[in-house]
């Protein structure tokens, strides 16, 4: 275990400093956008609204690090896939909660002294529950580490063009899925499915908000990536 | 059994075989030299023990503990690759505590003396380091940790003579004090020459030697004079190799040396550590046997 916690430390320290540079560039910016929109609009429009956005893009490129910076040097260091894997989890989960606790706090405060900025999670299920909202994005956060680094090592493991080729193959999937229901499967199918979607993100049919079933179906989808990650990982060799 | 134990790896690369059913062993408390040529198979070796690649077939044992895959041998073995494989926004000190957490005995105080002995400046990233620093950076993790078997991947790429001396002299002092596997996978045979105990030679995917060096050097001498008188002599002998000057010749034969009759102006001598790997690679000692 003593192992297993120093590649944890190892993967999550070594990511501070990234993490600190990219609030310290976004803010930055965000900051230059409200004071020339807040000028312009006497104080009426922020500018630019859910900064979680970016927050997603952050931890999509942490997702590939993972894979590219922290695979080879565990591995020089002796650590065998399972470890690394393990650690590369705690890291995401560690990360995406960091992110998410300052996401979630700096969002509230900004919507909370201009009512003008909304988060993403506010601007789907409102500002009533803080901690939701923390559990929410760590969720959301981690499924999308666990896509990219699903992504990178794959990959990594069939090359370049097999690559593109899953990646057309994929949206090509998703352009057929969304034609058939739109003008192929029944009404009701239709319906039902999308009824499942809307409880799966919480919304329920009798009009109330259950918080708990978004964290559960990121957590899944993000199951899901790992499992898959897990059992590329285990055959991947160093290149 | 205490040694790092090769049974029967075989790695094929699509429709080239890197590793051909090799089986060996690198014992405990002895000084190797890993020889053999570009792509015969050295680094795809090191690599499977490192566990950093997988065998199509066999396996490792390190003291006994299959190597793949298994933290159990985490404590036992340090491989110091060619390739860069460390982070290279981390700084060398930073490099060395993270090795310090990340092995029970790794010692940080001598990795910072031996950098002070080195010129490294530790407050330098990983990659701001010349390639002969990166190789320094890398000597210094290996040589500060106290595991049975530590193998050194072409250690003295990009090292000026200075360093490499400073680099011999602290690899024979550490295995003074501490008695351990050190297994020197290198292209500089002269160099290394007297300091290791056993070489073990690889060509083309197969194991040619494994054999003590004076062992080694016994088994060949070189034969040296005038063309003809060269050839006749070599007439039914092992001869692996020539060398041509005009009209002087120079073979390399494998076997025992015979004495030469009085009259003959022919001149038999020792071989060379590098010209024997030479010749074998050249043409395959197996071919021979």
């Amino acid at each position: 275990m003593t192992e297993l916690k120093s590649a944890v430390l190892y993967e999550y320290l070594t990511k501070v400093r990234a993490i600190g540079i990219f609030y310290l560039i976004q803010y930055s910016i965000v900051a230059l956008i409200f004071a020339i929109v807040a000028i312009c609009t006497e104080g009426k429009e922020t500018g630019s609204n859910a900064l979680e956005f970016s927050s997603v893009v952050f931890v999509s490129v942490i997702g590939v690090l993972g894979y590219k910076e922290d695979f080879k040097a565990l591995l020089q260091n002796g650590y065998t896939r399972k470890y690394i894997f393990g650690a590369t989890v705690c890291m995401f989960t560690l990360l995406a909660g960091t992110l998410a606790l300052i996401d979630t706090i700096i969002g509230n405060s900004l919507h909370y002294f201009n009512d003008n900025y909304f988060t993403l999670y506010g601007g789907i299920y409102g500002y009533g529950n803080v901690f939701a909202n923390w559990l929410w994005l760590t969720a959301l956060y981690l499924m999308f580490c666990s896509l990219f680094y699903l992504a990178v090592l794959v990959i990594n493991r069939v090359g370049k063009t097999v690559s593109l080729l899953i990646g057309v193959v994929v949206c090509s999937i998703i352009l057929l899925v969304i034609a058939l229901f739109q003008f192929v499967f029944p009404d009701e199918l239709v319906s039902k499915t999308w009824e499942f979607m809307m409880k799966a993100m919480g919304f329920m049919g009798d009009g109330t908000t259950n918080l708990f079933f978004p964290v559960l179906s990121f957590l899944v989808i993000g199951v899901v990536f790992g499992i898959g990650s897990y059992a590329v990982i285990r055959r991947t060799e160093l290149r | 059994m205490n040694a790092i134990q090769i049974k029967n790896i075989t790695k094929r690369y699509k429709d080239v075989t890197a590793l051909d059913d090799v089986s060996f062993a690198f014992e405990f408390g002895k000084i190797y030299g890993f020889l053999g040529r570009n792509g015969a198979g050295k680094t795809t070796l090191i690599n499977i023990i490192a566990n950093r690649i997988f065998a199509d077939q066999g396996e490792i044992l390190i003291d006994g503990i299959p190597a793949k895959e298994n933290m159990g041998v985490h404590e036992k073995i340090f491989c110091m690759s060619e390739a860069d494989l460390y982070d290279r926004d981390l700084k060398v000190k930073d490099h060395f505590k993270w090795t310090n957490r990340f092995y029970t005995d790794f010692d940080l105080k001598k990795a910072f003396e031996l950098s002070e002995k080195f010129n490294l400046d530790t407050n330098k990233r990983f990659k701001a380091l010349s390639k002969g620093y990166q190789s320094i950076f890398k000597l210094i993790i290996a040589l500060s940790l106290n595991v049975p078997y530590v193998i050194f991947d072409e250690p003295v790429l990009g090292l000026d003579a200075n360093h490499r001396e400073l680099f011999y002299s602290l690899l024979l002092k550490e295995f003074e004090n501490n008695e351990r596997t050190l297994i020197i996978a290198t292209h500089l045979i002269e160099e290394v020459s007297n300091i290791i105990e056993e070489v073990v030679l690889i060509d083309k995917g197969k194991i040619l030697v494994q054999e003590t060096v004076e062992e080694l050097l016994e088994k060949g001498y070189s034969v040296s004079g005038a063309a003809q008188e060269v050839d006749r002599y070599c007439a039914g002998r092992n001869v692996i190799g020539y060398d041509e000057l005009g009209g002087l010749k120079v073979a390399y034969v494998l076997g025992e040396r015979t004495v030469l009759p009085q009259e003959s102006n022919l001149q038999i001598t020792a071989m060379n550590l590098q010209k024997l790997f030479v010749k074998m690679t050249e043409k395959g000692v197996g071919e021979n046997d």
